[in-house]
This record gives C-alpha cells, sequence and structure tokens, in this order.
C-alpha cells in the first residue's frame, strides 16, 4: 500500500491539504498507542509502528516537493543520485547571480526593500517552475516525468536560496 | 558538526576566490550544483597552449566543506596538466580535508567541477 492509497486518496500531485490533514488526525487517533495500553506488547508494537507509518505518509504528502519525489519514485521514473551533480550551465550561472543578488542584500541602503525585491525574484521564478511541475506530473507521460524530474531538481535550489534568506533577515533583526 | 583543521583552514582564508575573464579564450569554466544541498560551486582554469594549468579561482556557494574542497583543488590544479588535473579523484580531497561521510558528495562536487572545465576547455579548442 502506497502513501496515497493509505490515506484513500487518488494518486496524483494535486491533492487537499486540509482532507489530508483531518484524514491523517482520523488515522493517528485509531492507532495512538494509549488505545493499545491494555493490548499485548505484540499489539502495542504494531500500534507503534503504524503510526510511524501514517507519520512519514503524512509527512511526505503534505509536502509539496516531498511529495513530487514520493509519485516520480511511484511511477518508476528513474532518478538521479540525489548526490549525483547537475549540470545544466545555464541554470547555474543563474543560481550564482541569485545567491550574488542576495549577498547585495546587506548592503543595500534600504535593507527591508532590497529584502523584499529578492524574495519577490525567488517567488515568482519558484512558481513558475512549480507551475510547469504540476503541468508535467498531470500530463505523466515518459517524457513529462523526465521533464517533472529535472524541475524537481532546480526548485531544490530555490528551496535552499529561500533557507538562506531566512537565515539573512534572522540576522538583520539580530542587529 | 565538527569540521577537521583543514576544512576550516580553508574555510576562514579560502585559496584563489573569484573569477577569471570568461571571454579570454584560454580560461575555462565549469560550473556545477548539487540539487540535494543547494551549493552551487563555479571553477575557472586558465590553460596555456600545451595544456598546463597557469591560475585557478573558484566560487562556491555552500557549505563548509563546499568551499573547503574548491579552495583546495584550485591549490592541486596550478601547474598540473589537464590531463593529470582530470585525474584528480574526489577521495584524494575527501582525505586530505577528512571530511565525514555525510560530506562526501562535496568533494564529488569539486571533482566534477574540475572535469566540468576541462570539457568546456576541450570544447573550446577542438581540432
Amino acid at each position: 500500500m502506497n502513501y496515497f492509497q493509505l490515506f484513500g486518496l487518488d494518486i496524483q500531485f494535486n491533492i487537499d491539504l486540509a482532507k489530508l490533514s483531518t484524514l491523517y488526525q482520523t488515522l493517528q487517533k485509531k492507532v495512538h498507542p494509549d488505545r493499545f495500553a491494555h493490548g499485548s506488547s505484540q499489539e502495542q508494537m504494531l500500534a507503534v509502528k503504524k503510526s510511524t507509518l501514517i507519520n512519514d505518509a503524512y509527512q511526505t504528502l503534505k509536502t509539496p516537493l516531498k511529495r513530487a519525489q514520493y509519485l516520480l519514485e511511484l511511477r518508476g521514473v528513474n532518478m538521479p543520485n540525489e548526490q549525483t551533480s547537475f549540470g545544466d550551465v545555464g541554470f547555474l550561472m543563474h543560481q550564482m547571480e541569485l545567491r550574488e543578488m542576495l549577498d547585495e542584500v546587506k548592503h543595500a541602503d534600504n535593507v527591508d526593500a532590497a529584502v523584499f525585491d529578492v524574495s519577490q525574484v525567488f517567488e515568482t521564478e519558484f512558481q513558475q517552475l512549480f507551475n510547469q511541475l504540476q503541468t508535467q506530473l498531470a500530463d505523466n507521460t515518459a517524457e513529462s516525468n523526465s521533464l517533472a524530474c529535472d524541475n524537481l531538481r532546480k526548485l531544490k535550489f530555490y528551496q535552499k536560496l529561500h533557507v538562506e534568506l531566512d537565515k539573512l533577515e534572522e540576522l538583520l533583526l539580530d542587529d | 558538526m565538527a569540521y577537521s583543521e583543514k576544512v576550516i583552514d580553508h574555510y576562514e582564508n579560502p585559496r584563489n576566490v573569484g573569477s577569471l575573464d570568461k571571454n579570454d579564450p584560454q580560461v575555462a569554466t565549469g560550473m556545477v550544483g548539487a540539487p540535494a544541498c543547494g551549493d552551487v560551486m563555479k571553477l575557472q582554469l586558465k590553460i596555456s597552449a600545451d595544456g598546463i594549468i597557469e591560475d585557478a579561482k573558484f566560487k562556491t556557494y555552500g557549505c563548509g566543506s563546499a568551499i573547503a574542497s574548491s579552495s583546495l583543488v584550485t591549490e592541486w590544479v596550478k601547474g598540473k596538466s589537464i590531463d593529470e588535473a582530470g585525474k584528480i579523484k574526489n577521495t584524494a580531497i575527501a582525505e586530505e580535508l577528512a571530511l565525514p561521510p555525510v560530506k562526501i558528495h562535496c568533494s564529488i562536487l569539486a571533482e566534477d567541477a574540475i572535469k566540468a572545465a576541462i570539457e568546456d576547455y576541450r570544447s573550446k579548442h577542438k581540432g
């Protein structure tokens, strides 16, 4: 049984997050270890195992990029290892520029405005790639899945940019 | 996680940070990235007509190990022929810097950056 089936959801990228959250709580209540406090040790162990599985499934499905990755794995798409270097030169050059842009924020006259500008750029570009990913996953052909794989790898660089931006904002708050 | 002394040294005093003129026909650029951690690495080599690496510069956005790995390879490749430089293995980088297993991918990235730069040079100087 895969994570989608566990929650009784259709195996597709677009899911109703509110519904997922409700289903998650219902399922967790059913297997809550307290319910098995008087059960055998085997029953208790099984409950803990199920609870962990439900939790893993929920964490995977609720996060869009993890859900995309999981869906591609289910479809048997041959994904490059996480550790494999990414060699799209044009894309990486642009990532360098975005990193440099982020570096410049600290030195801006109006730091708040600079943070806002840079976050807008990151968000717009992320969204563009994310929309493409959604379409590619919905198409579900060999070609679109392979493109989705590529886009997913690119989106991870934007995820990192977000983390770096958050760090910078925290740093600026401390000053 | 504790970094080794060598990593800290390269991280605090990175060698050869910067850029070479990308329009110089002698300059080759290798760009690589690691989706897992979002690191981006640029390695530039200035290569003489007889295939010797005269200068090397890097710019890396990433963790301490990624910066140290790229800093180290700029030192290693200088004076080497491109064939010799192409043989540098990530295991040697990881060993020199005493990288823990979770940071091995940083050394792989540095090895891939050398390979990408050499490939860039060869594609510019075909025939």
